[in-house]
This record gives C-alpha cells, sequence and structure tokens, in this order.
C-alpha cells in the first residue's frame, strides 16, 4: 500500500447528505471540479445532481415511503404490468442476478413482496457516477452506506489510486484491510454487505429465513471489488446469503476480488487482498 | 494389469483435469485445451483396452504395447507407484505443468510443478479466496485511506463511523 498521508487534510473535499435511509458522500480532489469563480460552486453544483439521482430513485424504489410506485405493487394496488419502465427494467436486472447467483440475491422477500432496495442503491450510485462524468469530473469517490464507487484519482493525473478501507466487523472504530480502487487497476468500486446491520434484504438463500438469525451460511461481513458498483453490491450480498459455496461460485464466475468474514472473526481472501 | 489399469485411468482423469482447468480459463488457449483432452483421452482407450484384453486372459503382452501407446504410461506399467508430469498448459496465469503422484493405483496427490506469471513469479493458480490471516491482509490505518466500505450503516450510524470522520475532515 502506497502511503497516502501526504493526501491528508485539504487535498480532498466532500460534501455529504441523506437518502435512501443513509448517508452519501462525493469526495473529490481539492479543484478538481471545475468551479464558478474559483469557489466550490462547482462541487456543490455536482453534489446536488448526484443527490437528484439519490432522491428520483428513492422516489420510486422506496419501500419506506407509502406513496411509491414501489409500495403501492407491495400493497397490490398496482401490478408489475403496469408498472412504469423503470421499475420493470430493475426488477427484470434483479431476476437475472437471481440466475446467475443461483438464488442466493433474490428481489423477493420470503413473504413474496418485491424488495429492489438490494439492487437500487448500487444502481444510484452508477448513474450518480455517470452523473458526475457527465459534468467533466472525472476523479471522484461516491460512498453511500459503505458502498464505493470511484473515478480516475484521488491526485489528479498521478494515476494513484483511491485507497479504501474495509471496517472491521468485530471493531467498526477499525479498519479489517485496505484496498486500492481505481488508478491504473479496472476495479473501481466495492461493497460491503453483513448481517448484523441493517441486513433486511438479505435472505437465507432457499431457507426463507434472514441471515441475522441464521448461522449456517457463516459470514459477518463480506466485501466485493468488482469493475462496477451493482455486481459489487450483489455479490457481496448474495455472498452472505449464500455462504461459502456461493463465494466459490462467485470468485470463479465473475472478474472480482473478495474479503470474508466469518462469524468466528476467521478471514477468506482473494489474492488481491494479500498483503 | 489392474494397477496399470487404473494408473492410465488415473493420467485419463489428470488429463481431464487439466482440460477442465484449462476450459474456461482462457479461450485463446482451446489449441492446447484441446491437446491436454485428446492426451487424456489416449489414456483412457489404453485403459479399456487392457481391461478387455484382461477379461479374455494371458495376452498380457499385447495389452503392454496398447499400454505404452499413451505417453507416461511406459513408465506407469513398470511401477505402480510414482510420480508423473502432464503436459506445460498456457493459462492466464501463466505456464501450468501438473504432476500427480500415484500410490496403489490411485491418485494420492497432484501439484502444480510450474505456475509462473510474466515476472516469473509464483503465482496462486485461481482467484478463490483462501483462508488468511489477519495481518496478511492489506493494512491500512484510517488516516491513510480516504474512503471506507463497511455493512450498510443507517444515517445514525453514520454518525459514529469511520468515514464519518474523514468527511468532517474534508468538508
Amino acid at each position: 500500500m502506497q502511503p497516502t498521508s501526504e493526501l491528508g487534510g485539504s487535498a480532498l473535499q466532500a460534501r455529504t447528505f441523506g437518502s435512501m435511509g443513509t448517508v452519501i458522500s462525493l469526495t473529490v480532489p481539492a479543484g478538481a471540479v471545475p468551479g464558478t469563480a474559483g469557489g466550490e460552486g462547482g462541487l456543490d453544483a455536482a453534489s446536488a445532481a448526484v443527490e437528484r439521482v439519490f432522491d428520483g430513485l428513492d422516489e420510486t424504489f422506496s419501500l419506506y415511503r407509502p406513496d411509491s410506485e414501489a409500495s403501492r405493487l407491495a400493497r397490490g394496488e398496482l401490478s408489475l404490468r403496469d408498472s412504469s419502465a423503470a421499475m420493470r427494467d430493475r426488477y427484470a436486472e434483479a431476476l437475472s442476478w437471481r440466475l446467475r447467483t443461483e438464488g442466493a440475491f433474490s428481489p423477493e422477500r420470503p413473504d413474496g413482496v418485491l424488495d429492489l432496495s438490494g439492487l437500487i442503491k448500487g444502481y444510484a450510485i452508477g448513474q450518480a457516477g455517470e452523473a458526475l462524468r457527465s459534468r467533466g469530473i472525472t476523479d471522484w469517490c461516491l460512498n453511500a452506506g459503505g458502498d464505493i464507487l470511484v473515478m480516475g484519482s484521488p491526485v489528479p493525473g498521478s494515476g494513484t489510486a483511491w485507497a479504501a478501507g474495509v471496517v472491521d466487523p468485530m471493531d467498526r472504530s477499525a479498519l479489517l484491510a485496505a484496498y486500492e480502487l481505481g488508478g491504473p487497476g479496472t476495479r473501481c468500486a466495492l461493497a460491503t454487505s453483513g448481517s448484523a446491520e441493517r441486513g433486511d434484504h438479505i435472505w437465507a438463500a432457499g431457507a426463507g429465513s434472514r441471515t441475522a438469525g441464521f448461522s449456517g451460511a457463516g459470514f459477518a461481513q463480506v466485501s466485493v471489488a468488482a469493475a462496477d458498483i451493482v455486481t459489487a453490491d450483489v455479490l457481496a450480498t448474495a455472498i452472505v446469503a449464500g455462504g461459502t459455496a456461493m463465494l466459490h461460485r462467485a470468485t470463479d464466475g465473475w472478474e472480482i476480488d473478495v474479503l470474508a468474514v466469518r462469524r468466528n472473526g476467521e478471514l477468506l481472501a482473494t489474492p488481491g487482498f494479500r498483503a | 494389469m489392474r494397477t496399470r489399469a487404473a494408473v492410465s485411468a488415473a493420467l485419463a482423469s489428470a488429463g481431464i483435469l487439466i482440460a477442465g482447468w484449462q476450459s474456461g480459463v482462457h479461450v485463446a488457449d482451446t489449441g492446447s485445451s484441446v491437446a491436454s483432452a485428446a492426451a487424456g483421452t489416449t489414456g483412457a482407450t489404453g485403459s479399456s483396452g487392457s481391461s478387455g484384453t484382461s477379461s479374455s486372459s494371458g495376452t498380457s503382452d499385447s495389452t503392454a504395447s496398447s499400454g505404452a501407446s499413451g505417453a507416461g504410461t511406459t513408465g506407469a506399467s513398470a511401477k505402480a507407484v510414482g510420480t508423473y508430469p502432464g503436459s506445460v498448459v498456457q493459462t492466464r496465469f501463466g505456464s501450468v505443468q501438473v504432476q500427480i503422484t500415484v500410490q496403489a493405483g490411485k491418485i494420492t496427490d497432484v501439484t502444480a510443478l510450474q505456475l509462473t506469471d510474466a515476472e516469473r513469479k509464483s503465482v496462486q493458480i485461481s482467484n478463490r479466496a483462501a483462508p488468511i490471516l489477519r495481518d496478511e491482509v492489506l493494512q491500512a490505518q484510517s488516516a491513510d485511506v480516504q474512503t471506507i466500505s463497511g455493512a450498510t450503516v443507517t444515517s445514525e450510524a453514520y454518525l459514529n463511523s469511520l468515514q464519518a470522520a474523514l468527511d468532517a475532515a474534508n468538508l
């Protein structure tokens, strides 16, 4: 790991906002966003664009908003056939992931309610990244509740990767590992799923019970690095739900790195997480 | 006789193993994949031939020659215990050569003889997640990273998170 301490303090600028029940952080190198008259207006505008992406998707897909399209579907007031193209597209994508993960990832809760929240946050991060890119911003780091997508470098033009830390599930005030995102590498996304916190979209595959009370799978936390955030997010979720078998299917079938923490604290890692 | 059949069957399965390893690894290596699969088939043919003749019994000389047609089985016919190298196969992880150890007609060990990448340093053959000690993963202090990944945090949990501290430093 390259020392990055010289990046501390004023070299980076961040903006945060709340959406989708979590906090989203946009971090950019100082001066990397074309701003208005040298101020930080550019960064504020970029952050607002990211926020619009998240809020727009949350309006449609949130099950916490009684007036959302997802809530109307869940209550049976609306059928999928009559739902919006955006809803049907994400549903099709979720079904495709269910097939590819052999059921470890599923868009349906055990009670039958369609719940796309396992997919939507990753999708939103990706769309927000596109919004930044379309504004000509090419060095940034987006973090939505611990799921990360980066582009470029924290030191523009240097080719230096973004350094991401992975929280230790046994001690949330400490880091378990580090991973380099972007820079010269092709893996720009890192997502972590766990059964300890807010695992409400993770169900044990085929068991119909939530992993929080299901120790068979045995992973307290799973981090997946991939080229895109949806793949990283979905596979991290699938491995927590599907256990060791799904972990090996994922590393065999996708170009990813994985760091998995068993409930007893033991680690499993692909070579990319090795020192 | 039985041991030779077992040995050639073992070599055949090693051939299939190599072919299986190779398939799905690299499209450009289809040629060598087919070659190793063909080597495996040769061994399998030898084993079925010898089992056929052993049922008719007494024609051990003819089976010995048919067994020798499979590369590597010449040594196998002399001794039922030993190590047998396979052919070198190109994979995306570099050149791979597999060696099997046979005891009492059964494969007891499969090892990679040659496992290098372009820099000639040893690499893992697959990207499988393997058990690892805590001090073997890439380490970092929160001061050395620009962002932090963790299991989905709620807005409340964010307040006390390392990510919040990082964000606060850059706001």
